[in-house]
Order: C-alpha cells, then structure tokens, then sequence
C-alpha cells in the first residue's frame, strides 16, 4: 500500500484508492485533498490543502463543504456536477479549470471533481496551475 | 492555556481568514483598471459562471458580457474617491437558467478608494428582485385606486377590447366623443405603440388575474399626448347574450397621470435604460421579451428577434480609442431608437451588441428594416474628435413563427445567424435557417474577440 503514496493528480481510478489511505498518507500528497460525503461533510482534509488555504484541518472536519469550507464551489460547475451525479447514480470524473481564493488571492488551479455510485466518499482534487 | 504568542497571532489569522472565506456577499479588492488584488469565495462563487476562460484576473473583463459599462463608470467618476455605484444591479438574463442554482440578478457596489484601488460587494438578489417586482406592482396598483383621483375615464369593453359605451368620462379625459364606440381601446395608445395582440394579451392577463394594469403613453382624440395609467377588469356575468356580441366584458379605468411621469419615468430609466446609449439595458430586455414570449406562448403570433453588433469594433477602439468607440455607440443607439417602433424592444445587451425584438412581426419584416438600419449605418459617419469614424454592422435575424420557442432558443439562432453574418464578411444582414451551424461550421462560442 505504500506505493499508493505515488499518487498523482492525473492518475486513473483514483477514487477508490484515496477511500484507503490514512491521513499520514494523505498527507504526503503533492496535491490537495477534500474528501466529503454523501451529506456534503468533509471528512479528509490533507496537508497540502490546509496549507495552501492557511485552514487546520479541525476547522474543516465536520463542516458542510459547500456553504461553510470552499462557498467558492457552490454553483452549477461544481456543486451541481456533484448533485446531478448522485441524482443519476452516475460516475463524475471531469478535471476543470478553475480560481480559488486561497487566503483571498485569485490562484489558478486545476480541478479534479470525483464521485461513483456506491461509494460512500466523493473529492475535490486541486492542484495548481503554473 | 497557551500563552505563546505567535501561536495565539498564528490561530487570529486562521480565524479572520476563515471570517472571510465564510462571508456570505463577494469581496473584491482590485486596481483602478479592475485587476484582482484579492478576492474572497463567494466573489469567485458568482463570477466563474460568467468568465468564459476560467481565468479570474480582472473584474470589469468577468463582468464584461452582462455589465458591459463599468469601465466607463469608473473612467468618468471625476471624484479622488467615493462610491462610483451602491446596489447596482446586473442581470444575467436567460443563459443562467441552464442551471437550478443559478442567480439571475447582482447586485453589485463599487467604491473607489484612491486612483489605485477599487473595493467591489457582490451579492446574489435574485430572490430580492422577484419580491421587488411583485411590490412595485403592488404600488402601481395601489397608485391607480387610492391617490387623489381627480378625474378617470371609465370606459366598458367588449369581448374584443373594443368601447362599448361612451360616457362622459371619455369625453373629459380622452377628447373622444361617440363615434369612439366599436373602436379597440388600442385607439388609446399612440400610433405603433400596441399591437393588436397586446391588445388581446391585456384582456387575457385580466381574466387570468382578475386584473390588468398598465402605464404609458395614451392619445388623446386631437393627438395630443398624455402620461396615463389603465386598469383592465372582467366583469362578472359576463357572457354575451344572443345577438349582443358588443355587450361590456370589461372595465377599463383610465386615469391621466401626467404630472407623475417625470417621477416615474426617472426611476423607470435608472433601472432600465443603459446609460451610454439610451436604449434599454440588459434588465429591461430580458423582462419585456420574455413577458413577450410567454404571451407568443398562449396566443401564437409571429416575434422576431435581431441581434446585432459593430463590425471590426476592436477596431474602432484601438484607432480611435474608447472615447471614439463611445461615441460610435451612442450613434447607433441614436439610430436604432429612430428606426424600431415604439412597440419594439430596443437593448444594449453586450459591449458592442444590441438585441430588438419585434412583437408581431414575421421575420420577412425584420429583415426588411434590419436591412434598412444596415445600409442607414453604412452610410454615416460618426465626427469624434476632428475625424470621421465610419462604421458598419452585422445582423443575425430569426424569428417565432408558428414553433414554441424560449428565449434562449431564439437567441440562440439570431446568434447562429450573426456569426453567419460576420463569418460571410460582415455589413450584412442574415436570417437564420435550420442547417445553419453547420454550414457555417459554427463551434460552441468560438466567435473570435475582433468581431
């Protein structure tokens, strides 16, 4: 399982994979990791992530994603790709350009959305563009 | 308890960064030419919808498609510093409805903190404007019952709209005498000013409603003008009676409001004309089409749409500067208010691109007078600045006739058709017809910026 360390933004059938790796493992990531569920709560939130925002993990763990971690997210490019899928039990994998505003400057970043029916763990990926 | 004073100033930026990023309007920080300097999430929440290219770096270019003035609002704002709008609203129009959540209206306040800085509020008054609407009704209706009525023309109509009586009361405040009976009360309005579907669409909005109300222009039986406001009602028991097909099925109360028109003239321009052209803005557009289309819905009739924009106007702008391309605006809008009917809906809904929709009017009469506005174009010159600009400009025409179409449909195939226009060489007008995205080759939004 170490190897699952290795993990990059682009690999394939990442979704299963990230259900499994621990927060240390998660945490080595390059790349940064929201997990949430099917209530919208994040459950994994990892390092490069929570540095980036200049958020700790325990003031995101347990919150609704999209109204009170990343609002940003909450329209029909994001939030609503993730709602249609789990209307149409469908699989989500789509990488999208997009802007965060990571501690309030616009930073360009590539999004990876990711969900399938069945599991109970769905993910936001960022990772920067240069 | 943790005494340890970096780490007690490292957890007070945590918590004023997370302050920020759950604020629930948009925060914006930019340069004076709109330059992001920061940005909090729900700005980004409301404007990646609206920039094409997934970029996010300045302000006036996101917002550029629906609030196309903002530059020129700051550029005159002659102030060192102040607030350049407060609440001004934005209207995204039909496009915003390809998805459940998103907002229609935003509201939007700058203020100009120095020559460098702007700070921008953004929120989503999607909700506040549907509630607005209904309360401006609520007044206007009130307005036409309580006020001091001094005088009103009570005037009963028939099935088809037309008087059915006179009475004194017409005479006082229309002119007409008797031989107003049997006419449509369109004989009211000013000449081009209704159609007579509209005439239709008022009295079924009364039996829908229980009431119909309108404020406007009226004619008076020696063409003069006055400013009035009109309530249409259904009587009640009000089936025609064998043989009596002109008996009253309406009340029209008809009152005339002049001195109130500036009032409401003034406040009806500050939310619906755009400022540097004169003609409608974005706002008055999408509501009058598609109240427009929802009656073309219920009582089917010809409505064409044309779309249409300044060819080369990157041009213009970079020879002439934005002052010059300015003025090439304010020129055409000069020209299409003296060529649609007043019946028409004449709007600036993008920086160089203009959209009228003709009630009652196939697409052959569309045609014939965006041509006519075509050649008209051609023809002038614009004096800015010692130079002459010349200019000219592409049409796309489509119309709905006969089909149910939405707006965006419609707008979308005068759309098709305008590319057809600038892609065939531009100064030109072009219907739109079926295979037309094909043999144009048309991809999704691929128009190129110099149009």
């Amino acid at each position: 399982m170490t190897a699952d360390t290795d993990l990059s933004f682009a690999t394939p059938t990442l979704l299963g994979r990230l259900a499994h790796l621990s927060a240390e493992d998660l945490d080595r990531l390059d790349f940064g990791v929201i997990g949430f569920d099917a209530d919208t709560t994040v459950r994994q939130y990892n390092r490069t992530e929570s540095e980036a925002a200049g958020l700790t993990p325990p003031r995101v763990l347990g919150q609704p994603l999209f109204t009170n971690v990343a609002p940003c997210l909450n329209n029909f490019l994001v939030a609503q790709r993730f709602e249609d899928a789990q209307d149409e039990a469908s699989v989500l994998d789509d990488t999208i350009d997009y802007v965060l505003t990571l501690r309030m400057r616009p930073v360009k970043v590539k999004l990876r959305l990711l969900a399938e029916p069945g599991s109970a763990m769905r993910y936001v990926l960022v990772q920067r563009r240069i | 308890m943790n005494h340890d004073p970096h780490a007690q100033s490292a957890a007070e930026h945590e918590a004023l960064i997370q302050f920020l990023y759950l604020a629930p309007v948009g925060l914006v920080q930019t340069g004076i030419d709109g330059e992001i300097q920061m940005i909090n999430p729900i700005s980004a929440q409301l404007l990646m919808p609206l920039a094409h290219d997934g970029e996010l770096a300045n302000l006036f270019d996101a917002l550029q498609d629906v609030a196309p003035e903002l530059r020129q609002l700051v550029g005159v704002f002659g102030r060192a510093s102040g607030m350049v709008c407060d609440g001004l609203h934005i209207h995204l129009g039909p496009g915003a409805l390809r998805a459940r959540r998103a907002p229609q209206v935003l509201s939007l306040t700058l203020l100009k903190l120095d020559g460098e800085r702007l700070m921008a509020v953004l929120s989503d008054v999607t909700e506040q404007v549907r509630r607005e609407r209904q309360l401006r009704q609520n007044d206007a209706w009130l307005n036409a019952l309580l006020t001091s009525i001094t005088d009103y023309a009570l005037v009963g109509l028939d099935h088809q709209g037309r008087v059915s009586a006179w009475n004194e009361t017409i005479g006082r405040v229309t002119g007409h005498d008797e031989s107003v009976v049997g006419k449509p009360y369109s004989v009211f309005h000013p000449l081009e000013a209704i159609t007579p579907e509209q005439v239709r669409d008022r009295l079924l909005d009364a039996d829908q409603n229980g009431w119909q109300l309108d404020e406007g222009a009226r004619l008076r039986a020696d063409g003069s003008q006055f400013w009035g406001s009109a309530i249409i009602s259904p009587l009640p028991d009000r089936d025609p009676l064998e043989g009596e097909p002109e008996a009253p099925a309406y009340c029209m109360v008809m009152r005339d409001i002049s001195d109130k028109r500036e009032a409401i003239e003034g406040r009806r321009k500050s939310v619906f004309c755009d400022h540097l052209t004169g003609v409608g803005n974005r706002r008055a557009f999408f509501e009058a089409a598609e109240l427009e289309l929802t009656h073309n819905r219920r009582q089917p009739r010809p409505t064409s749409l044309i779309l249409l924009d300044a060819d080369h106007f990157k041009r213009i702008n970079d020879r002439h500067g934005h002052p010059g391309g300015d003025a090439v605006l304010r020129e055409l809008g000069h020209l299409l208010s003296a060529t649609f009917r007043q019946v028409d809906i004449v709007a600036r809904v993008g920086g160089e691109e203009f959209a009228v929709l003709l009630p009652s009017c196939p697409l052959s009469g569309a045609l014939a007078v965006a041509e006519r506005l075509r050649a008209q174009a051609a023809q002038r010159t614009v004096g800015f600045d010692g130079a002459d600009i010349g200019y000219t400009i592409s049409a796309g025409v489509a119309a709905c006739d006969g089909e149910q179409l939405t707006l965006e449909t419609l707008m979308k195939r005068a759309d098709q058709a305008l590319y057809a226009a600038k892609a065939g060489g531009r100064n030109r007008v072009q219907p739109w017809m079926p295979d037309l995205h094909r043999s144009t080759g048309l991809a999704a939004g691929g128009r190129d910026a110099d149009r």
